[in-house]
Order: structure tokens, then C-alpha cells, then sequence
């Protein structure tokens, strides 16, 4: 259950920062840096922000790169590389102190600051300068279309300032420019070291954040959340999706397009989100499972045909990756804010489960849950992810194929279906056999009007508390097999000081402040809930019961989660909420663990 | 519909298509005529009742799918589109026939017609255009002819409840958007033509790809203006001279707003289907989806 925390000589644990103008390399540079630590064998978590605009404004690239399982984006910064002067004003902070600026000298000189090396590197000047020197050896067309090897100087830059061998970069490089010639590869290797070069001039005495490579034991995949939503959804028997693009779910819909045929299925991008969900229902309906993803915007069009779904009992599956909002919000950047609305976006009450995925490699996994529990219950599902699991990369270990175990919805048998076959048989669990069109004696007619158990409209108080409590029947049942399997429990496993609840993408996070705490000797339990609704109470007033305190992180305004707490078991907890579009920090969910220590043992240093 | 359903075992009259739910609307009201000429097409292309879906939206004429004896979806107030859709593109194996009022499919659900006739899936819609919104007892509709009136008369308020002092806003033509969308079937039929409507109705689940068959189905309860005194006297056979392929006389016919031609006004039999696609897409990537493929192709 604990992390490793090794500390030997050979351990890596580097934070890289890349700040740049949008659309000019910035990325394709953290993406060639991730490479090149993926190939080291270290354990990578990336964190990214983009500005909203498709060109201008600031994207920050952020890596970790660790050598061993690396839960979180890391705390402070100890190398910022900043391409422009807009990115260092908005990302410059939060650095480790004797932390490393590596600046484009040619666009803008930083203000000293002691607690900082600064190294300059005039990037373009340089890159054009070894574009120059093969620029007789290239044709006229060949040469206009090449770049000036800006990020190749970044890279030698780079790797230097994380002490690392250039030969790895240099086969990279070959790899990447072979099939351009002989002088592309030579202008590129020369940048590698002239930039290699220029660092080391600069860094005297200087300690470097080092990474150490170390050998790749097992196999491990270099994927975003999405398109680990993506595999998990196709693993789980995914056969229809329909889907409107929106920022940041359209990746989901865009690697289905491509990989759903194969499997099979079928992929409509629809007119907007209510047609997406309105199609997924229909092919459900027909005995498809079907999947949609949207974000926050969309779901809140979706709230109609939701309760339809719930309704008449169709599995459906919607993704939501949140992000910042309200409104249009922060659309680039992350939140889980929309817990309300998944849980509540409804008129009246019908049935509905809401679960969330926790993390690059969790996204798998959920999204199967998320398929099994629609088909089993036969009501909505909503998985609620978000833009910084969403659209990070990760190393994770590819999931093992052999422990997917999937569920397909209750169809009648030969004996039920005939004259006497209700659609809506009210059963002990509520679940009732569902006929698809094409069954000989299942007829019937969908309806989101109140209906008796044949599926007929039908008006009476008496069998509306009927059908609806049978209905709601089927939310206990998920609690009674489910409730305690979907949460994890991470920290002390018996009394503990501090409590923490969280869910989503908070887990890592979470994760490594209460190691940080139980290395100072505080003791943390954290359960992390992966079902949200129906709401696992008994489990989570158990965990309240071994705890003195408990926290409530979340990104959201309000603190609704924890509002969601406490309308179901009662407890009022202490609110840790932040939702300025970035993820929590780890040291600042332990900077809240450690006050509220400090509180409940009356201001006791542990240190 | 080119590849109909049909039923294997025995031909079936109309009669096999009633199910034993009894039609709830008012005395009169042109949808009954509407839902018998159905219940008549359906046994003249011997449709497969287990086979088949009907779906609809919300309103008064959204109700029939249970009147009739196959599988049914009575969703949400202007989806009936996109719901017949996503069951289509699943299972290209059913016959999908959707229905529903001039409120439900060119208000609330309007904007899902332009793209139902982009993808072009063998699809028929059948809309029952009674010029009001009658489940909601009487408002003016998309197609509502509302008079003009001037500020000091006051029209009738019983009739026109959201628009008691008159209405500016023209009814919209929904063949002639339907043309303009290159919708690849464009009907027009009136209840009190059943005969008629039948054999429209047939063209349209034979078609290949989407139809729409717009019905003056009058509302004898809210609508005293578009009665079906009013439209036998504004309508008028197509003539038999018509070319329904020649698009610009198919808009030229639907345009006319002083009188209404019924019968088949525009028709393209070549135009692509989105299900042919999807089903060109599965053929070709048949068999190539591999779990543990795409798996390591992030490793």
C-alpha cells in the first residue's frame, strides 16, 4: 500500500516546466523529453495547460520524472524552461528554491532572483545558426520547408541540465530526421550539442537534478486518460458511440472514430450533444452498448434524455472530463465541478449511477465498470473524469487483458417472452429481463411516461410508488454488491488521526501527501471513492468511525462533494476546495493535513 | 427502406398491426386516419411487427407507436430523430419508421432534420402537421397560419392562446425545407386522403434512405382554421406529369403557400446512406480489432 520512497543514490525524482507561445514547439518539445525518459525506464506524469485559442497565448508543459511509481504531477518546479517572456510571468513561480531557469535569451532577460540559476540559451539565434551551416547541402523547396532545429538546441539543453547521456537524444535524432538526409540528422546533432554545450558553460558548481536511467523490467504504455477511456470502453464490448466534439472529451471520440470499426461498432459524430446521447439511447435500445462523452456543457444538455434513460431503464454510458467552468468557463483546464450536476441534473428522480475514474491507468478499468454497471442495472451511467487525468500522458502498466470480466444486460429467456412478457417485471432487485426488437414475443413500447410493468402508460398513484420504488430498488442493489468494492483504501488501515475522502483524479495526490504525513508520523487513512452515486454510506461511515478528523479535497467551488457527504451519512467534514482550473499540489493537501494535526493535538509538533 | 423486414410466415392485414391499446385522441382528430392508412401500408409491404420500431417524440400524434402491434419508443419531446437514428445505425436489420407532430419535428426538434437528411439512413418520418400544439391545448406551432391583427382587434384568444393579439412570424414549409435540405424523399399526404396517404406511405418505407412524408392531420379540438374543410379545399393532387427528380420543380411545387400539392414531391434514389458507410467501415476493418494489439501499440 505504500508508495516507494526509495532514497538511494540512484533515485530520480525531477520536475521539468516548459512554458512557451502556443503552437510553436513548446509541446513537441515536453513530448520528445518524455520520450527520452520513457526510454531511461523512468515513470512518467505530465501535466499540461493550454490556452483556449488554437494559436497564441501560454501552453505549460509540466513532467515528472521518477523513478518508480509516480502519482502526482510533483510539488515545486526545480528546472522551468521558459521559451517566452508571457510564460515565465504566468508559470514562473512556485519553484524549488536553487531551482533552475533555462530562458530564451533571445526574446527576454529574467530579473535576478537569488534563490535561482539562471542559464540562458538564445535558442533561435542558435538554431539558425546550424541551419546556416548546411544550407548549401539542401535544395531550395527541402530548405524552405525546414524548421530551424529550435527544439533540438532545447533538448541538448535539457538533457544536460538533467546530467543525462546525449547518446539516447543522438538515436532519437536519427530515428526521427533519417529518411531526411544525411544533412538534416547532421544540422540536428549539431544543434543537440551546441545546446549541450552552451548549458554547460553556464552551470559552474551547480548541482543538477540528476536522472539516472535504469533498466526497463516490464513492459509499460505511454498514454492520456482518454485514450485509456477509450481502450477500457472498447474492452468492455463498446459497440456504438455517438458523440459532439468539445474540449477536453473530443480526443475520446476521435480515437473511437478510428479504432470502433474494428471492433465492430459504429460511430455517429451527431448535430450536438442531445442528438449524441438521443442516438446512444436508441442503439441501446436495440441492444447496443452504446457510450457518449462530453464535458461539462454537454452534460448539462443531456439532462433531459438522462431521465429518459432512467426511466424506461436503458444502459447507456456517459463520459463527462470535466473542466473549469461555469459557462465556458476554463475549457482547457480542470475541475470536478460537475459532481451537482451528475448527481442532481435531473428533473424529478429517476435512477442513475455516477462513478469516477482516478487515474491514467484506473481510466481503464472505470470506463469497463462503467459499461458493466449500465448494463447489469440497466439505468445511466455517468463517469466522471477530467482534463488533467484526461490529457496527460502517463507511463502506466498496460492492464492485464486476463482480469477484464464483463457484464452483458438480463435478456429474457424462451419462457418468459410471449403473451404474458412484461418489459418492466417488477422483480426483488428491479431488475427486469429487457427484450430487444427482433424478439418474437417481447413487443412493447419504450416510454418515459409513468407505465405499468408492461411497459403500458399507466397513472395511478398506486403503481406510480410501484414502478418508481422498483426502479430505485435497483440503486440498493449496486450499494449491496458494489458499495464496498468501489472505493480504495490507502494510509493506516486502523485509527487514524486524519481521514481523507476524495475521489477522481485527487487520488495520486492524495496518495502521496499522506505518505509524506505518515513518514512525519501522522496518521492518515484515505478512502477513495470511485462510486459517488448511489453513495456507498455504510462504507464511508465506517472509515468516519476510525477516524478523528476528516478532510474533503476536492476541485470544486463549494465544496460538493463534501456537501454530498454529508447529505447522506450526516458527517460534516473539514473542506480543502480550490477551482482555478489547476490541480491540487501534494504539499498542499499536506500543508491542511499537517494544520489540522497541529489542531486536534493542540498544536504538538511532530518534528 | 429498401431491405424491409418483411413477415416470413403469412401475409398480414392491417387489422395485425392494431395493438390492443385504444388511440387517446379527441373525437375527429386526423390522426386517426393517419394511423389507419399506417396500419394499411404496413400489411401491403407485409412489414415484420418484431422487426419493426416505431418511434416518436412528445405531443398528441407521438403517441401512436403503442396503438401499434410492434416494438415501439416514445421518447423525449423532439428526439424522435436522433433516437431512430442510433437504433438504425445499431441495427441496420430493423425497420424504423418515426412519427410525430409539426411542433415536435420542425420546432423543438427541428434542428435535427438538416442532419437526418445529410446521413440519409432508410428511415421514414412520418409527420402528423396539424398547425398547433394541441396536447398543450392550443398555441401556435412552427406551420400555424395565425391572422394578422392589428393592435386594437383582439383574434379569437381560445384559438391562438400565445398569440392573442395576431402573429408576425410566418409558418415555415416544411416540404420546401425538406427540398432544400436535399431530404432524398419529400411527401406530402392528408389524412382524409388514407388511400392516398397509404400508398405514400409505401413509397417512403420503400425508398432507399431517409423519407419524410409531411400529413395535414387536423386538429379538430384546437384548430378551427386548418380544418378538413380547409385543406380539401386547398389541396390538390400533383400531376401525374410530375418528375420528382428534377429538384427545382419539386421546390417550385412545394413552395406554394395558396394551395398545397399532395402526393410525392421530390425524390433522389442515388443519394448516399450513412449506414452504407458504417457498414463499408465494419467490412473493411472486419476482424482487425485486437485488444492487446492496441495495448502494445502504446508501449
Amino acid at each position: 500500500m505504500n508508495q516507494e520512497t526509495s532514497t538511494s543514490a540512484a533515485a530520480t525524482d525531477v520536475v521539468i516546466r516548459l512554458v512557451g507561445e502556443s503552437g510553436e514547439g513548446t509541446v513537441t518539445l515536453g513530448d520528445v523529453m518524455v520520450e527520452m525518459f520513457t526510454q531511461m525506464g523512468l515513470d512518467i506524469y505530465t501535466f499540461q495547460t493550454f490556452p483556449a485559442e488554437i494559436k497564441g497565448g501560454t501552453v505549460m508543459y509540466q513532467i515528472r520524472a521518477r523513478s518508480g511509481t509516480t502519482l502526482s504531477p510533483g510539488d515545486s518546479v526545480q528546472i522551468l524552461v521558459a521559451l517566452n517572456k508571457a510564460g515565465f510571468s504566468l508559470f514562473g513561480t512556485g519553484l524549488a528554491d536553487g531551482s533552475i531557469l533555462l530562458y530564451n535569451s533571445d526574446v527576454f532577460s529574467p530579473p535576478p532572483d537569488p534563490n535561482r540559476v539562471d542559464i540562458s540559451l538564445p535558442v533561435t539565434t542558435l538554431a539558425r545558426e546550424q541551419k546556416e551551416a548546411v544550407r548549401h547541402e539542401i535544395s531550395g523547396e527541402a530548405l524552405k520547408r525546414l524548421p530551424a532545429p529550435i527544439n533540438t538546441v532545447g533538448l541538448g539543453a535539457l538533457m544536460t541540465l538533467v546530467n543525462a547521456p546525449l547518446e539516447p537524444a543522438e538515436a532519437y535524432l536519427n530515428k526521427v530526421f533519417g529518411r531526411k538526409g544525411e544533412a538534416v540528422v547532421r544540422m540536428n546533432i549539431s544543434a543537440l550539442r551546441i545546446g549541450a554545450e552552451h548549458v554547460r558553460a553556464q552551470i559552474g558548481e551547480h548541482r543538477l537534478p540528476s536522472v539516472f536511467p535504469k533498466p526497463i523490467l516490464a513492459p509499460r504504455m505511454m498514454v492520456t486518460g482518454n485514450q485509456m477511456t477509450s481502450i477500457g470502453s472498447l474492452a468492455a464490448g463498446l459497440q456504438f458511440y455517438a458523440g459532439y466534439p468539445i474540449t477536453p472529451a473530443t480526443e475520446i471520440m476521435e480515437f473511437l472514430a478510428r479504432e470502433l470499426p474494428a471492433f465492430g461498432g459504429t460511430l455517429v459524430q451527431a448535430e450536438d450533444e442531445i442528438a449524441a446521447l438521443a442516438m446512444c439511447i436508441g442503439a441501446a435500445n436495440a441492444g447496443a452498448k452504446a457510450m457518449t462523452a462530453t464535458s461539462g456543457p454537454g452534460l448539462s444538455l443531456m439532462a433531459e434524455l438522462l431521465n429518459l434513460a432512467g426511466q424506461a431503464e436503458i444502459p447507456v454510458v456517459v463520459i463527462d472530463v470535466q473542466r473549469g467552468g461555469a459557462s465556458t468557463g476554463l475549457p482547457t483546464k480542470a475541475s470536478q465541478g460537475d459532481l451537482n450536476l451528475a448527481i442532481y441534473g435531473m428533473h424529478n428522480e429517476s435512477p442513475r449511477i455516477v462513478i469516477g475514474s482516478t487515474s491514467v491507468e484506473d481510466a481503464f478499468w472505470t470506463a469497463i465498470e462503467a459499461m458493466n454497471l449500465a448494463e447489469e442495472y440497466q439505468v445511466p451511467v455517468i463517469l466522471l473524469s477530467d482534463q488533467s487525468l484526461a490529457t496527460r500522458r502517463s507511463t502506466v502498466p498496460p492492464p492485464e487483458i486476463s482480469n477484464i470480466s464483463i457484464t452483458n444486460r438480463l435478456l429474457p429467456s424462451e419462457d418468459e417472452l410471449g403473451p404474458d412478457y412484461h418489459r418492466y417485471r417488477d422483480t426483488p432487485n428491479g431488475i427486469s429481463p429487457m427484450a430487444l426488437p427482433g424478439m418474437i414475443g417481447g413487443m412493447y413500447t419504450t416510454t418515459g411516461i409513468e407505465h405499468n410493468e408492461k411497459g403500458d402508460p399507466a397513472y395511478t398513484p398506486e403503481n406510480a410508488t410501484k414502478m418508481k420504488a422498483k426502479r430505485f430498488r435497483k440503486m440498493d442493489a449496486v450499494i449491496e454488491k458494489h458499495g464496498e468494492r468501489l472505493v480504495r483504501h490507502w494510509g493506516v488501515g486502523g485509527d487514524a488521526d486524519i481521514g481523507i475522502i476524495a475521489y477522481g483524479s485527487l487520488e495520486g495526490i492524495v496518495r502521496e501527501a499522506t505518505q509524506r504525513a505518515l513518514d512525519d508520523g501522522i496518521n492518515v487513512a484515505h478512502l477513495h471513492l470511485r462510486l459517488l452515486q448511489p453513495f456507498p454510506t455504510e462504507v464511508v461511515q465506517q472509515f468516519a468511525a476510525r477516524c478523528r478528523t476528516l478532510l474533503v479535497p476536492e476541485m470544486t467551488w463549494s465544496g460538493q462533494l463534501a456537501n454530498w457527504i454529508l447529505i447522506n451519512t450526516g458527517l460534516n467534514v473539514e473542506r480543502l476546495t480550490k477551482d482555478d482550473g489547476i490541480p491540487f499540489r501534494p504539499s498542499q493537501v499536506y500543508a491542511r493535513i499537517r494544520s489540522l494535526y497541529d489542531q486536534i493535538t493542540g498544536g504538538a509538533s511532530h518534528e | 427502406m429498401s431491405n424491409l423486414a418483411v413477415s416470413a410466415d403469412k401475409a398480414l392485414t392491417p387489422r395485425d398491426y392494431k395493438s390492443d391499446l385504444a388511440p387517446i385522441w379527441c373525437p375527429g382528430c386526423g390522426d386517426f386516419g393517419v394511423l389507419s392508412a399506417m396500419f394499411k401500408a404496413m400489411s401491403v409491404c407485409n412489414l415484420d411487427p418484431v422487426k419493426t420500431v416505431i418511434i416518436s417524440g412528445i405531443g398528441c400524434s407521438s403517441r401512436l407507436p403503442g396503438f401499434v402491434a410492434t416494438y415501439g419508443f416514445h421518447g423525449v419531446h423532439g428526439r424522435g430523430l436522433p433516437i431512430a437514428t442510433g437504433i438504425k445505425c445499431a441495427r441496420p436489420d430493423l425497420n424504423v419508421i418515426v412519427v410525430g407532430g409539426d411542433g415536435d419535428g420542425y420546432s423543438i426538434g427541428g434542428g435535427h432534420l438538416p442532419h437526418i437528411a445529410r446521413r440519409n439512413p432508410d428511415i421514414t418520418y412520418l409527420v402528423m402537421n396539424n398547425n398547433t400544439y394541441g396536447l398543450t391545448k392550443g398555441q401556435v406551432s412552427p406551420t400555424s397560419m395565425v391572422p394578422l391583427a392589428s393592435m386594437e382587434a383582439r383574434i379569437d384568444p381560445k384559438r391562438w392562446k400565445t398569440t392573442p393579439y395576431g402573429s408576425t412570424e410566418d409558418p415555415i414549409n416544411p416540404v420546401a425545407l425538406a427540398v432544400a435540405m436535399d431530404c432524398s424523399f419529400v411527401a406530402r399526404g392528408f389524412s382524409y386522403k388514407p388511400n392516398q396517404l397509404a400508398d405514400l406511405l409505401v413509397e417512403a418505407m420503400r425508398h432507399r434512405g431517409f423519407s419524410l412524408v409531411d400529413v395535414f392531420s387536423p386538429c379538430p379540438t384546437f384548430n378551427q382554421d386548418q380544418t378538413d374543410e380547409f385543406y380539401k379545399r386547398t389541396t390538390y393532387d400533383i400531376p401525374m406529369d410530375h418528375d420528382p427528380t428534377d429538384r427545382l420543380k419539386a421546390f417550385e411545387l412545394a413552395s406554394n403557400m395558396e394551395s398545397y400539392p399532395l402526393g410525392i414531391l421530390y425524390q433522389r434514389p442515388d443519394k448516399a446512406s450513412i449506414l452504407d458507410e458504417q457498414e463499408a467501415l465494419r467490412t473493411r476493418f472486419q476482424g482487425h480489432g485486437s485488444l492487446s494489439e492496441l495495448i502494445s501499440r502504446f508501449s
